[in-house]
């Protein structure tokens, strides 16, 4: 379980997140929507530790992301690009994480199968294309099998096939039981694979409910999101 | 967080070691800094036998490149710490070991467990490098008096790279650390050796010549070889402890 609450950041003197709210809850992926300069990342960054909240708490299983005991197991995350070194190869960039985590080198061997870069391993991830990092990143993200997968844009820049990979997959992890939150600004692309929806927008939430909900009496998610998001929005949901 | 464990310290420190030793950087730094070193040593050790038979040192004459060898160490410790923010590396460092003291501190210390080998070889290849070509004509020493000088050298090698990791990891970025730590070490002192004199035996790169000289008959108020490690690993502390005060406070 993941939780958000009254969420506050500043940057200088610039408010990037006004006090949200919303959780993300085991056995359902969660959309995180927004436009670009939302505040998704933003929050994601905050929930892992990255940056510092101004005021307010975003806790994984009740706690910050700094007392878990050993977090790559507790819960995975893949951030934009492949979060490795230009000059190391991605084999390496695994070992490393793995170590750190007591896990097994075997354990990176399977997550390099799982997500086809087991022939791209031994090259330096400087010369990856952007699939393959995001694919490096996602093989991060999974290292610890980890009950929690939280993704900042997961399928920006793959192509179809990698999309229809990550869809698939997220689905069979939250029916296994898992939390997924990914963040997104294409809606499209995203429709299908979510079960729960917060949209954000200038940092403040402005739809949080279930994706039925949230289409209310919408056509379809990408109506609702630019219902919500355009200059003259209403309310929350 | 609580006292880490002795498997977390293991497994952390493991995993930092890691990182460094699959960086092609710190190898290409520490080969460049090899190589260079002999070549140095080479030419100090060519000017050494046009000396006069009998007087030259080889103490003086094997470690007389320091001065430049230093200059691989403050580049392996920039390196070592910038890298982290090459490729979001740090984002991935921080969601795996988010205890912020406790992982730069671990990796300061895998700095130091590649640096204290590679520092005494290159400083010892130098000094063996000139026994070679000077042992019969110049002056005798004390194998005791070798290996202080070595042990203060490597020691001094590995504050200076700790110090240099510290100060990258304040201000994160490769380009500025370098021009920031190679200007001050290798323009701006010597240019101002003369200022400050009673002080500026106390700074950083100056104060780390005590280490591995042997004292001068000429030279007063120097310092002891145990006062000049005292002061620089309190320099290099310094350091360190503001590095990690900002590292925790700071967005990543």
């Amino acid at each position: 379980m993941l939780e958000i609450n009254n969420l506050v950041k500043y940057r200088g003197t610039q408010e990037i997140l006004s006090g949200i709210s919303f959780k993300a809850r085991p056995g359902r992926v969660t959309g995180f929507l927004g436009p670009n300069g939302a505040g998704k990342s933003s929050t994601l960054r905050i929930l892992l530790g990255l940056d510092r909240a101004t005021s307010g708490s975003a806790l994984v299983n009740g706690m910050p992301f700094a007392e878990l005991h050993n977090p790559l197991v507790t819960i995975g995350a893949a951030l934009d690009g492949s979060g490795a070194h230009r000059r190391r190869t991605g084999r390496a960039h695994l070992r490393w994480m793995a170590r750190a985590a007591g896990l097994s080198s075997s354990r990176v061997e399977e997550v390099l199968e799982i997500v086809g870069l087991t022939k791209a391993a031994d090259k330096r991830v400087g010369n990856y294309s952007l699939g393959m990092g995001k694919r490096l990143g996602m093989a991060a993200a999974l290292l610890g099998d980890p009950q929690i997968l939280v993704l900042d844009e997961p399928v920006n820049g793959l192509d179809p096939e990698g999309i229809r990979f990550i869809r698939t997959f997220l689905r069979e992890r939250a029916e296994s039981g898992n939390t997924v939150l990914l963040s997104s600004h294409l809606i499209g692309e995203l429709a299908e694979t979510v079960d729960d929806v917060v949209i954000i927008k200038h940092g403040k939430i402005v739809a949080d409910g279930t994706l039925e909900e949230v289409i209310g009496n919408h056509s379809n998610l990408e109506e609702a999101f630019f219902a919500r998001t355009s200059a003259h929005a209403g309310d929350a949901v | 967080m609580s006292v880490p464990s002795s498997k977390k310290i293991t497994l952390i420190l493991g995993a930092e070691l890691d990182k460094l030793v699959t960086l092609p950087w710190t190898w290409l730094t520490l080969i460049g800094t090899f190589i260079i070193n002999l070549l140095l040593a080479a030419a100090f050790t060519s000017v050494g036998l046009q000396g006069a038979a009998g007087t030259q040192s080889i103490l003086n004459i094997g470690l007389a490149s320091m001065g430049y060898l230093q200059a691989g160490f403050l580049i392996l410790g920039i390196l070592a710490a910038c890298s982290e923010y090459t490729g979001g590396q740090i984002r991935t460092t921080l969601t795996t070991i988010p205890w912020r003291g406790f992982q730069l501190s671990m990796k300061l210390l895998a700095l130091a467990v590649i640096t204290i080998p590679a520092a005494f070889i290159i400083a010892a290849s130098g000094v063996l490098y000139t026994f070679i070509r000077m042992r019969d004509t110049a002056v005798g020493f004390e194998i005791n008096t070798m290996i202080e000088a070595l042990a203060g050298a490597t020691g001094y090698l590995t504050l200076t790279a700790l110090l240099s990791a510290a100060m990258g990891a304040l201000l994160r970025r490769t380009t500025p650390a370098l021009v920031i730590l190679l200007g001050y070490y290798f323009v701006v002192s010597p240019l101002t050796k003369d200022f400050l004199p009673g002080l500026k035996k106390y700074f950083p790169d100056t104060v780390g010549n005590y280490m591995y000289m042997p004292p001068s008959p000429d030279e007063i108020n120097v310092l002891t070889p145990l006062q000049g490690t005292g002061i620089l690993m309190l320099w290099t502390l310094i350091f360190i402890i503001v590095a990690i005060v900002f590292y925790r406070r700071r967005d990543a």
